[in-house]
């Protein structure tokens, strides 16, 4: 029984590591196509993070600099204890949906004091910018979940994806809610036009930008995670979850390779019109999608 | 014997300020030894109270009306927090007030206003209540004009606030206490509850606005952020972990003490899920959740962003107090021992910056962690507990309020509470790291960690922080007694969260926390495992091929919003300030024509006369009546 446990605590991290990586793997290739080119390596970014950890170069600016990239991916790692599995309820009894929104915070928080620490300006602004637009996307986001938990009567995770097994998945019943629901997710992954806190060509890649070696490592695997964390959150929330993990795979294979499409061809919005942009067309479906649950 | 030791407790402060005045007059130690040995005192005299059920003591009659002391659960857990945040600002006093003059005088008031506050708490009667809630106006009003002219007018907009507050809540006295002809609590309850509708609205109106002004819920704030920035560093905390925190208890007796939330609904037949007048406080809140936060995250003044943020939080208090459910009441009573906890903590450790470098323009500062890492941690700890992150305390107070609304579906308010919890994302990260991360000014070189007086506040309340906040159930057992006190059903906890079928869901901090910290430990031996990194210059950084040097870092430091500034700065052409400016400009007018009539003259005056009695006169003639 204690083994069992163990294998689960070790193997979930493992397979949501897994299938973050795989999807910025297909991310490279299906960016290369669209840009006519032939890409690299299916498994380069694999063999990114392998090189970056085996560095021996290191640099470090003091403590928290240090700690930013470590809470952050171990903050990923207890986060995705807390989003349910096919048929794994995980750890969902302990924390619910309101919980988990700022489980979710603990790692973006450490990643801006770590830039913090750099004494660099373009991490500063870099994370001025991150700040300002998840500010932006909470609005309409928070509402979604809202709606979600008026609908489904539960603030727990399993609950919500249970009661839409069997088809009755919450992006046909609240359509409205889960277009204002993916442009979050669009946004938290921080994809274009959303990317004025990363634009390499502005603030050189913003909060990361005096990261190196394994730090840059470690921060490369919590973006596995974080993708892992996005998609899983929306597939959930909005279908179903899965019967096997495979439809699982599938179904976040599918809206984030939809998300690749829009990021490859849009430019980048400056960060208060992104801002507005969220305030303004997600909020109002939002909205429009909370109303029609409530006076139902 | 017992009940003698309530009149006891409520003395100890005041006999220790004065004995502080006095000793100081003998030699500085004496005072310091004096105030400090006081305020401890009355911190552990009031652990022989704990849990204790209630406990009464009648120390006077006025109009016919007893004066009464009381203890229960409700004014055990305000009375924590009044004695234990002021022992803890008279300690951080003695090394940050050094400089100043007059100290005798400012450690007696600092007692006085403990004194005072203690009694607002323990008061059994709204007699008792008024006189020690006017005694703390104008002693916290003396501690705050102790720092030059920007003070004084900081004061000044304090004081005229609260007078203002206070008379309205005279005139509620007054109205109950010709109903009731007796102020005790039970009885002027009693009476509410035989009233008719408009009386006791025009007294929910009355007496709440002196609370909601001591509470500084919009638009009744705008003394707070002057007044909690202009005081001194060590009566920032007092202020603003504090005394708003008297707004909230007035508050939580006036809907549960006084009145009821079943009185509240019957009075006007409703649709809504809690009664008319508590929505409207409701509603008040989360505005104040919401402005005040957006204010927060365009200040450059350390002290003034932390006093916004002060705002916003007491929103959360009053917001979750109004609720009317006992989940919403016990997260509003846990949020205000938690904001005492964590905003003292970060107004301690701004003090502790301003001792060291003597500014609190957050763009004048920076890299201090390297100089500070003791402060810089209980920052960090204050920051992520007001930001309400897993596993620190604000979290728990936070979630609890947000499931309550749920639960009572109030969508709306959750949308402004959340929106305000983001925000303060903004403005604390902002904060810390333009005090603490970024660079450091050279003429900042030399500066050490403060002296460990001063360290002792910070530690206490980091610990407190994080005890809370992995156990809620400490401090979840006095709050559910006080709910139990005042007819509420207390709601289901235990010592690490809350079971299924209290909220909307299930919370077990220790999990999270336990997960988080296992997974911490595998990722700490990861990195350690892995190649050793060299320490760098804040000066060796990556600058697009340009060499970083002293004079041209680029700090990136004022302003640091002020992309999100263009989104929000068209709401701020509006303010409170400016419609009560402009009454105040309309009244000088009104003086003005006024004083063409009140000429000061004796003639004018007998002239007055001569017309008056003359119309009187004419009006009788004719064979009209006067009244």
């Amino acid at each position: 029984m204690v083994g069992k446990e163990i294998l689960i605590a070790i193997g979930i991290p493992l397979l949501a590591f897994s299938i973050g990586i795989s999807l910025m793997m297909f991310r490279r290739k299906i960016a290369a196509r669209i840009q006519r080119r032939y890409g690299p390596n299916f498994i380069q970014p694999l063999i990114d993070i392998f090189k970056l950890l085996a560095k021996k170069g290191n640099i470090t600016h003091g403590i928290m600099y240090d700690l930013g990239p470590i809470i952050a991916l171990a903050a990923s790692i207890t986060v995705v204890f807390f989003i349910p599995m096919p048929g794994m309820k995980l750890m969902t009894g302990s924390a619910d949906v309101i919980a988990l929104l700022y489980i979710m915070v603990i790692g973006s928080l450490a990643t801006a004091l770590g830039a913090g620490e750099s004494a660099n300006p373009n991490s500063s602004i870099g994370v001025a910018r991150a700040l300002t637009l998840m500010l932006g996307y909470d609005l309409p986001f928070v509402i979604v979940i809202i709606t979600l938990v008026l609908k489904y009567h539960t603030t727990n995770l399993y609950a919500i994806m249970q009661a839409q097994a069997g088809g009755s998945w919450a992006m046909w019943v609240l359509p409205l809610s889960a277009i204002a629901g993916i442009i979050v997710t669009y946004g938290a992954l921080g994809e274009h036009p959303f990317d004025a806190a990363v634009a390499p060509n502005e603030v050189a890649t913003g909060p990361m930008a005096e990261y190196g070696g394994k730090h840059l490592g470690l921060l490369m695997i919590n973006h596995a995670f974080h993708i892992y964390i996005e998609l899983a959150l929306f597939v959930d929330l909005f279908m179903g979850g899965a019967s096997n993990i495979f439809y699982f795979y599938a179904k976040m294979f599918v809206i984030f390779v939809l998300i690749i499409f829009f990021d490859e061809v849009l430019p980048r919005f400056r960060i208060d019109d992104a801002v507005r942009f969220y305030w303004r067309w997600p909020t109002i479906l939002a909205l429009i999608g909370l109303i029609i649950v409530l006076v139902k | 014997m017992m009940n003698m030791s309530l009149g006891i407790l409520l003395a100890t402060p005041f006999i220790g300020g004065i004995l502080a005045y006095l000793g100081g007059k003998i030699h500085r130690w004496v005072r310091y030894t004096l105030a400090i040995l006081f305020s401890v005192l009355t911190f552990c005299e009031l652990f022989f109270y704990y849990g204790t059920e209630s406990a009464n003591l009648t120390w006077g009659k006025l109009f016919g009306s007893l004066l009464v002391l009381r203890i229960n659960n409700l004014s055990w857990l305000f009375a924590f927090i009044v004695t234990g945040i002021s022992m803890l600002v008279v300690i951080f006093s003695v090394n940050d007030m050094e400089e100043h003059k007059g100290l005798d005088f400012y450690y007696m008031e600092l007692l006085f206003v403990e004194g005072a506050m203690l009694g607002i708490v323990l008061a059994g009667d709204l007699i008792t209540f008024f006189m020690f809630w006017e005694m703390m106006s104008w002693t916290s009003y003396i501690l705050v004009i102790q720092n030059g002219e920007m003070s004084m007018k900081a004061g000044y907009k304090y004081i005229i606030m609260s007078i203002i507050g206070a008379y309205a809540m005279l005139a509620s006295l007054g109205m109950v206490f010709g109903k009731a002809h007796s102020l005790v609590f039970s009885n002027v309850a009693n009476a509410l509850a035989k009233s008719s509708p408009g009386f006791v609205i025009g007294f929910f109106v009355l007496f709440g606005a002196g609370l909601l002004v001591k509470a500084a819920i919009m638009p009744l704030h705008t003394w707070l952020p002057d007044a909690h920035s202009e005081a001194p560093s060590p009566v920032s905390p007092l202020l603003s972990g504090v005394l708003i925190k008297m707004g909230a208890y007035g508050l939580f007796v006036l809907f549960y003490g006084l009145l009821s939330v079943q009185l509240l609904g019957n009075l006007i037949p409703t649709i809504l899920p809690v009664p008319l007048l508590l929505y409207i406080v409701q509603w008040l809140a989360a505005i104040s959740i919401v402005l005040a936060t957006f204010l927060a995250i365009m200040q450059e003044d350390a002290k003034r962003l932390l006093a916004y943020s002060s705002i916003s939080q007491i929103g959360y208090v009053v917001l979750g107090i109004a609720t009317g459910s006992s989940l919403g009441i016990a997260g509003g009573l846990f949020h205000a021992l938690n904001h005492a906890i964590f905003k003292s903590l970060l107004f301690f450790a701004i003090g502790a910056v301003i001792y060291r470098t003597g500014t609190r323009n957050m763009s004048e500062l920076g890299g201090l962690i390297k100089k500070m890492p003791i402060t810089f941690t209980g920052a960090l700890i204050g920051i992520v507990a007001l930001a309400g992150v897993p596993p620190l305390n604000g979290f728990v107070s936070k979630w609890m309020i947000y499931e309550a609304l749920l639960q009572k579906k109030e969508v709306f308010l959750l949308i402004f509470a959340f929106v305000g919890s983001t925000g303060a994302f903004l403005y604390l990260y902002r904060f810390i790291h333009s005090v603490f991360l970024g660079q450091l000014p050279e003429k900042y070189e030399n500066v050490r960690e403060v002296p460990f007086l001063m360290q002792i506040p910070i530690w206490i309340l980091s610990i407190l922080a994080v005890l809370f906040g992995v156990f809620p159930g400490i401090p979840m057992k006095v709050i559910s007694k006080a709910e139990a006190f005042f007819g509420i059903t207390p709601v289901k906890y235990n010592l690490y969260g809350f079971p299924q079928g209290s909220a909307m869901g299930a919370l077990k901090v220790i999990n999270i926390s336990s997960v988080l910290v296992t997974a911490l430990i595998v990722v700490l031996v990861l990195f350690y495992t892995l190649p050793k990194s060299k320490k760098l210059s804040q000066y060796d950084t990556y600058a697009a091929g340009q060499i970083v040097t002293p004079e041209t870092k680029y700090n990136y430091s004022y302003g640091f919003y002020m992309s999100f500034g263009r989104v929000v700065n068209p709401v701020f052409k509006w303010s409170a300030d400016k419609i009560y400016n402009a009454w105040a400009r309309a009244l000088k007018v009104f003086g003005d024509y006024m004083r063409r009539v009140y000429t000061g003259n004796l003639e004018t005056y007998g002239s007055y006369i001569v017309v008056l009695l003359t119309i009187v006169a004419f009006v009788i003639l004719i064979g009209g009546r006067l009244w």
